[in-house]
């Protein structure tokens, strides 16, 4: 009974101790783990992905948050990014509050630094800070162009070439509201019921239970929960957006999918010859350069990117190494943000419910003791 | 007359928008929000964004002078304030501009420290103060575990069964619960706006009569 006793009086800096461990090893020591999806996040993906290629179509994103909640709500918005990047699909960035500008910067150059043929006013276009929602809401039901007037970088909205076949919500068809407390409250009540604006959230967790009320009527398409939901995103990222197909549950349930999906290093890009051969065909003149450093395996032809040397990497340049890395199936770092701190969590959940369960348990042991 | 004419103002301004949104006329929808609301709410922005900026320095500078409590810290609201701003006006506030980099290397990690803190307080009340005191209290402890674990890759790794539990838990009583509140919350507002438009609440006004 003494031990219990002494449990309950324990010193919160023990707990602030284990805590930080539980969070601090899994970050530093990732290991590979699966985020299974939910309803809310494969709506929004399916529907952001029915935009792909098309002219006429087109998402704006809103952050409306500013630093505090970026570590929930800034993977999300990287993914969002990047899966509109790789499937070639038009977006528009705006914040309606001045601590949300900078991370709209903050993001698109995240992404951007992976996709150099990505240009500004072309295949993105960041609004930035705007004040006043509902004006910028309404204004936009009638003609975005006019409405924003300019973009973050004082360009003539109308005279982008991004604007070609995007007039109002007709066209830009989706929003997604990115912040740490109520989100979507305008672009529900105005411009879901006038303009038939599908909306989507993406909020932190602890705001994620507010939002089922309009998931369930159907006044929400979609939602990312926390950081859990940007893992799923991710995700599938990874296993469709990556290698530009679109979703298809089979696939996200197939059990090859978790080679696509794993978050550790991963070295070996392997090629079946044909594959190879197509591989050099596109960069003849480094052709030396990979043979030097492929190993026939098995009937395959495997190259260990991590084994080329900075200076040879250089000489390879960024698409070819990008191409290696995506033949391994090697996920950037900052695009698997969420799942590494998904990890992190995944200890914290288990650390937090032993706490629960030790401190009860030390309760009703000296009740039982009081008892006696 | 001190209490009739805003009275006025707030009776009328609120019929306005009621309109508004019930009326689809061309007189409310394009020539009310289009022609003057919208390019007058632009137009209110900055004197009230100078408003706010003299308003927080008189505010500070008052407590400098003063030596109130914690004064030294206005300091600092100086100090960023004018440092971010010169930042952003002269070098701009894309990357590579001293802005961003202060946003990236400063605001960025403090604000996420601070927000961070949350799961040290969160772990230290689940230790020590939530109890299975009472049947209801029982119920929250169990939703809350079964919801905590079915978050996380590890709690589906445990049973295949969890996700589809927090899901329901979620779907049904949480959302029962919500949209109860939301009724209520709702049906609440539109009452009083009723009573501020109809002149019956009066209390916005402040004072006795």
């Amino acid at each position: 009974m003494k031990f219990f006793k002494r449990m309950q009086e324990l010193d919160r800096r023990w707990i602030y101790m284990i805590i930080a461990l539980a969070i601090i090893i899994p970050l530093v020591i990732p290991f590979d783990s699966d985020n299974l999806t939910t309803p809310p996040t494969e709506n929004l993906y399916q529907m952001i992905d029915s935009f792909a290629g098309r002219e006429d179509r087109a998402i704006l994103m809103s952050f409306a948050h500013d630093a505090s909640t970026m570590p929930e709500l800034f993977p999300m918005e990287v993914a969002i990014l990047r899966h509109c990047f790789e499937r070639n699909i038009k977006v528009f960035t705006f914040s309606n509050s001045a601590l949300g500008a900078p991370i709209i910067d903050y993001a698109i150059n995240t992404v951007k630094d992976e996709y150099p043929h990505i240009e500004s006013g072309v295949h993105y276009c960041n609004f930035g800070f705007k004040p006043n929602l509902f004006a910028m809401v309404i204004g936009m039901g009638d003609n975005i162009a006019t409405t924003m007037n300019v973009d973050a970088e004082g360009r003539k909205v109308e005279t982008l070439p991004i604007m070609r076949g995007i007039t109002n919500y007709t066209e830009m068809n989706l929003v997604v509201e990115f912040s740490g407390s109520v989100a979507g409250g305008t672009w529900i009540v105005y411009a879901r019921p006038k303009f038939g604006l599908n909306v989507a959230v993406g909020v932190t967790a602890v705001m994620a239970a507010d939002q089922y009320p309009y998931l369930q009527s159907g006044q929400l398409i979609g939602m990312l929960s926390g950081l859990k939901g940007a893992a799923e995103y991710e995700k599938m990222v990874d296993i469709f957006a990556k290698n530009n197909q679109s979703f298809s549950r089979e696939k996200l349930n197939d059990p090859s999918v978790r080679e696509m999906i794993r978050i550790t290093t991963q070295q070996v890009a392997s090629f079946s010859p044909d594959e190879f051969a197509k591989f050099l065909d596109k960069y003849p003149q480094h052709q030396g350069l990979l043979e030097q450093y492929k190993v026939d395996r098995d009937g395959k032809v495997e190259i260990n990117w991590t084994q080329i040397p900075p200076e040879h990497a250089e000489q390879l340049g960024f698409f070819a190494m990008d191409e290696l890395q995506r033949q391994a199936n090697h996920i950037k770092y900052a695009f698997k943000t969420a799942r590494v701190g998904m990890n992190a969590q995944s200890v914290a959940h288990i650390v937090m419910i032993l706490f629960i369960v030790v401190g009860n348990l030390g309760y009703f042991a000296q009740k039982l003791s009081e008892k006696k | 007359m001190k209490k009739t004419i805003p009275m006025m103002v707030v009776m009328i301004g609120g019929l306005v928008w009621l309109f508004w949104v019930f009326s689809p006329h061309y007189l409310m929808q394009e020539d009310f929000l289009n022609k003057f609301f919208i390019p007058w709410s632009w137009a209110m922005i900055p004197p009230a964004t100078i408003l706010g900026i003299v308003s927080l320095s008189m505010m500070h500078n008052a407590k400098i002078r003063r030596r109130a409590h914690k004064w030294q810290y206005s300091f600092f609201f100086f100090a960023g304030f004018i440092t971010i701003t010169l930042a952003g006006f002269f070098g701009g506030t894309q990357k590579g501009g001293l802005y961003m980099w202060m946003f990236e290397n400063m605001q960025m990690p403090m604000s996420a420290t601070m927000f961070a803190l949350l799961a040290f307080y969160m772990a230290s009340a689940a230790y020590k103060a939530f109890r299975a005191r009472s049947p209801e209290a029982t119920v929250l402890l169990l939703a809350a575990i079964i919801v905590m674990l079915a978050q996380v890759p590890i709690g589906t790794r445990i049973s295949r069964f969890l996700p589809n539990i927090s899901q329901w838990i979620l779907d049904v009583p949480n959302l029962a619960s919500k949209r109860g509140i939301m009724l209520g919350v709702g049906l609440g507002s539109i009452a009083t706006s009723l009573k501020i438009l109809l002149g019956i609440e009066r209390s916005y006004l402040g004072g006795g009569d």
